[in-house]
């Protein structure tokens, strides 16, 4: 009996890696998703409200990893300093070129933000696509492989 | 108030030897000393070591990143006219770099110096002409005087004592430079009375035009006017029955009868009264008032 449980207990512990892992990749894809969002929306105001950027950000409603982004980007308006290591789910790469955002945002006059904005776009999108990539391909990988492994594991200790 | 966007040092040392009740003006430039002006007299701030305090351009681009709150695009259309307002109607002068397009201003960049001018309401300062400029009816008066000389300071208790002696007029002020109230997200910092509307950062054309159609009002009170450009505006007021006051720019009479368009003004009588401020006994003094015939009728006793 305490044998099955272990092993019920093995399959699941090993699901749940499997998962969260997976969950970070699809979180991933969907942190870049809002970002593009952002800066879309971001555009939009330059072209026609041009609210000032702490204002814009109280309206952002993000949740997750996202939500810990336009935290981190309040505090930098406070305190010039960024820090995002609390983003868990990017790479040091990212987070620099989070930093150049969140660094060059509010500088310029209008039309030359909306062209920054323009060129962060680009580089947001080929993050987005890689992103998407991997949520596609790797998140089912991941699962299958980990189910594969999983009742393999099984058999081998019955 | 300037704690969120001075240096924090410099604001210590600032506070540390005045009171920001007294400062007139904070003058920094890039790789020079830092002036406090206090009772029109220059102060050059030393350091706890006896140095002067030397403002470096780092120091200049983080102030302007933290008065225009990071956002230059929503200050642009101020920072091209060069000055950003601030709460308590703090204005801040900048000179940098322009940047054009054609003959278009796009923005400034790379600022090389601020002007930090700190506004003082001083109740009552405008009392002694108070009875020159108000009969039955608000005169037109054009209030001249050289820059920081106290005109809006005038002004601002000019408006204030009209509520106070309870003189009901629809005060409309086309605030340019949104410097007479300084209205931060719909609401004046600066207390003018109940009897105000305002528009701020818009043209003078704009707001007497508009402001006469849809605001009637009795007084319209402007600042820093330029004779060649708004003369016609304000002439299309007072032909709308609106008086109007409005300041100009200039150290006495002799100045401004040199000023274009002035023989207009004088011959058609457009302003019934001409005050004239200096900084003789600190700004805002009182030195003569004249009528529509240029007769001297207030004089400063010294």
């Amino acid at each position: 009996m305490i044998k099955w449980i272990l092993i019920i207990i093995l399959v699941v512990a090993i699901m749940m890696i499997a998962y969260s892992v997976s969950e970070q990749i699809k979180d991933k894809y969907d942190f870049f998703n809002n970002l593009k969002q952002f800066l879309n929306e971001f555009k939009i105001n330059l072209a026609f409200r041009q609210e000032k950027i702490d204002e814009f950000l109280k309206k952002n409603n993000s949740k997750k990893q996202f939500k810990i982004f336009i935290e981190e980007y309040s505090n930098f308006l406070k305190t010039g300093e960024v820090y995002l290591e609390k983003i868990k789910v990017l790479e040091d790469e990212d987070k620099q070129m989070l930093q150049d955002i969140v660094k060059n945002i509010g500088k310029y006059d209008a039309k030359n933000e909306i062209n920054q904005m323009e060129s962060f776009l680009l580089m947001v999108d080929e993050k987005l696509a890689k992103a998407n990539e991997d949520k596609n391909k790797l998140c089912p990988m991941i699962i299958k492989l980990s189910l594969l492994f999983a009742m393999g594991l099984a058999i081998l200790l019955i | 108030m300037l704690k969120d966007y001075l240096d924090r040092e410099i604001y210590n040392l600032i506070t540390k030897t005045f009171s920001f009740s007294e400062i007139t003006e904070i003058r920094m430039r890039a790789n020079e000393n830092l002036i406090v002006v206090v009772k029109n007299k220059k102060y050059y701030l030393k350091d706890d070591n006896g140095e002067f305090v030397k403002i470096s351009k780092n120091i200049i681009e983080n102030f302007v990143r933290r008065a225009s709150e990071n956002s230059i695009y929503a200050f642009n259309d101020n920072i091209v006219n060069g000055f950003i307002t601030l709460a308590k109607g703090i204005r801040v002068g900048m000179c940098g770099n322009i940047v054009t397009d054609g003959d278009k201003i796009v923005t400034v960049k790379d600022f090389q110096s601020v002007n930090i001018r700190i506004p003082h309401v001083v109740r009552n300062c405008s009392l002694p002409a108070f009875d020159y400029l108000v009969n039955e009816d608000v005169k037109n008066t054009l209030v001249i005087s050289p820059p920081g000389s106290g005109k809006t300071t005038f002004i601002r208790d000019f408006i204030y004592q009209l509520y106070t002696h309870n003189i009901s007029k629809n005060v409309l002020i086309a605030d340019e430079r949104n410097e007479i109230c300084s209205v931060i997200n719909g609401e004046p910092n600066i207390d003018l009375g109940g009897f105000c509307d305002i528009y701020t950062n818009c043209t003078k054309k704009f707001a007497f035009k508009n402001g006469i159609r849809s605001m009637r009002p009795d007084l319209i009170v402007t600042d820093e006017i330029d004779l060649e450009k708004d003369l016609d505006s304000i002439i299309e007021a007072i032909n709308c029955g609106v008086n109007v006051i409005a300041t100009i720019h200039a150290k006495d009479m002799n100045q401004l009868k040199k000023k274009p368009n002035f023989d207009k003004i004088l011959n058609e009588k457009f302003f019934s009264r001409f005050v004239v401020l200096s900084s003789d006994e600190g700004p805002g003094t009182l030195t003569n008032i004249y009528d529509e015939k240029l007769n001297c009728i207030y004089c400063r006793c010294v």
